[in-house]
């Protein structure tokens, strides 16, 4: 059939006229507002503005050098790898917590999964707004389960020593419906006869957790976990509205700081090449990502 | 003899699930309360009232800030679903020079994220003059290469006879597009809906610099606007918040499916 129809011409070689109908939509607008968005940055980049306002000037790496040398810049780099580092292992557990007690169907299953999968219909701002209520020194929760246990509040949000974890715990929470999704998918894709032969042969829950469906789960977590790593690294919401990158710049993470530089600082080369450096970061992390997902499917296959 | 054994998942899980909700459990409280009756403790409001709902929406023009929220996401969610369709069909469907590099250009600008390109993406945006209108919050996002690429996966599983057929019949590669392509990837659409909707109405760092009149402000960018203007009516902040919240909540609760199969497919990506 297919023979038959290609001699006819519906396989034929050339149909770019035809398809660029179907094309320039999606490619267009690629092109439009993506690539086009990033070749700018790069040329922003690579100029500034001279000292009376209208001519840009080329500096080549000057910008770069001079973020480079900056010292809020680094502050701001190693606060963003201290987020992420808070976040993706809190929001990994949370999740996989989640993931175990619902990847298997029992009666009523349906309704934890909705209570788990929850936070990913809370939008960002619900979720500061929430939490900035739960952390509140005087109504707040928070202070009042601790005060059940005997402990002293704590200024969550308003210590420079605090604000950053505070903001972490607060992510890892927003996240824990899309990682519980994913975790629940790669538990259920673990087959049920290795952990049944491990059952026969006498192993304990804790045995066939730890020996077995972790083991067998890890490449999911770790791409899992890239992902929250990658989600944490241009987390702003929930900064704008609690923190506004302080208490003393303690929660200036770097694209906050991209933010700040441009519409507050008015220094647009500058936040350009501090953008794109982080466009180098995530690049780089999402490559890594594309690479494992790309083993892994060639081991599925 | 199987509730027994069920008995720790039961109690485990509940016990999660509440801690995991208290947050926003408690903003629900304080959304019921009146202000003198803000701080007093329990999780149930003492005399409940609907009182801060009715400040709220005659304070804030907030019924305008979810229509801004609802028409962004819906003009995005159908523009990606059409211009992803579009692309897909001619990515599998149609032969021509260049296929695979085009595939491949998709591939690549999934791995460039949104975040970082808003800053040049805002000075475009503002030499088109579209700053403070719906164009800015719209047209920018009307293209997804996550779109592209997982229709163009899914296009690629469906039977070739059906499209044959379609050409024996003369149908044009658009009636073949409408009447095959279409219905066949109903599913994968839902999922893209479901995904792209939920990305666009959390949208946050976008529409706080491209809005600049109240009037075109989105939900999100309305509740930072409430917060601060309620310095310590935290009951008034919380019912705006609550509603804000509703229209997510309502429609994960109705399309729980198509949620759940877009974020696993969209893990990909993120």
């Amino acid at each position: 059939m297919a023979l038959v129809l290609a001699r006819k011409g519906v396989g034929r070689k050339g149909e770019p006229w035809s398809a660029l109908p179907f094309l320039l939509p999606a490619y267009g607008l690629f092109l439009l507002f993506m690539v086009l968005p990033v070749l700018e940055a790069l040329w922003l980049s690579l100029h500034r503005e001279d000292l009376f306002g209208r001519g840009r000037e080329w500096v080549g790496l000057g910008n770069f050098q001079e973020v480079l040398a900056r010292p809020e810049f680094w502050k701001s780099a190693l606060l963003t790898l201290k987020f992420a580092l808070v976040v993706a292992p809190l929001e990994l557990a949370l999740g996989l917590l989640a993931a175990l007690l619902v990847y298997r169907p029992y009666p009523g299953v349906a309704f934890f999964r909705t209570l788990f999968f929850l936070t990913t219909a809370v939008p960002t701002a619900v979720a500061a707004v929430a939490w900035g209520w739960f952390l509140h020194p005087v109504g707040g929760w928070a202070n009042r389960l601790l005060a059940g246990l005997g402990l002293p509040p704590q200024p969550w949000l308003t210590s420079p020593d605090l604000a950053l974890y505070t903001l972490g715990v607060i992510t890892a929470w927003a996240g824990v419906g899309f990682t519980a999704i994913l975790l629940t998918a790669g538990l259920q894709n673990i087959p049920e006869e290795v952990l049944e032969a491990a059952t026969v042969d006498g192993a304990s829950p804790w045995t066939r957790f730890f020996r077995i469906t972790l083991p067998l789960l890890s490449p999911t977590l770790f791409l899992v976990g890239l992902l929250v790593v990658l989600k944490s690294l241009t987390a702003f919401g929930q900064i704008h509205l609690l923190t506004r990158g302080g208490p003393a710049e303690s929660s200036m993470v770097w694209i906050y700081r991209v933010y700040q530089d441009a519409f507050f600082n008015f220094q647009v080369p500058l936040a350009a090449a501090e953008a794109l450096l982080l466009f180098l970061v995530l690049l780089l992390l999402a490559a890594l990502q594309f690479w494992l997902i790309g083993r892994r499917v060639h081991y599925a296959a | 003899m199987r509730l027994r054994k069920l008995l720790p998942t039961y109690l485990l899980a509940s016990a999660y699930a509440f801690l995991l909700v208290l947050p926003l459990l408690t903003l629900l409280s304080a959304s019921l309360r009146a202000e003198g009756d803000l701080y007093a403790p329990g999780l149930l409001p003492p005399h409940p009232t609907l009182e801060p709902y009715r400040e709220a929406l005659s304070r804030y023009p907030l019924p305008r800030f979810l229509l801004n929220s609802l028409l962004v996401s819906t003009a995005v969610t159908l523009g990606v679903l059409a211009t992803s369709l579009l692309a897909a069909y001619a990515l599998t469907r149609l032969r021509f020079r260049g296929r695979e590099a085009l595939f491949g250009l998709a591939v690549a600008l999934l791995l460039v994220p949104g975040e970082v390109t808003f800053l040049p993406l805002y000075l475009l945006v503002d030499r088109l003059g579209w700053l403070d209108t719906y164009a800015a919050l719209t047209v920018p996002f009307m293209a997804s290469p996550l779109g592209v690429f997982l229709l163009r996966q899914y296009l690629r599983t469906l039977p070739e006879d059906y499209f044959d057929a379609a050409r024996i019949d003369g149908a044009t590669h658009w009636q073949a597009l409408r009447h095959v392509a279409l219905p066949l990837s109903a599913p994968a659409l839902g999922a893209l809906a479901a995904l792209t909707f939920i990305g666009t109405w959390n949208m946050y760092l976008w529409p706080l610099v491209v809005t600049k009149s109240r009037e075109m402000q989105t939900a999100q960018i309305a509740v930072n606007f409430i917060l601060n203007e309620e310095v310590a009516r935290w009951n008034v902040v919380a019912a705006g918040a609550i509603l804000v919240l509703l229209p997510t909540l309502i429609a994960f609760l109705l399309a729980q499916r198509a949620f759940v199969r877009g974020i696993a497919l969209g893990g990909l990506k993120g």
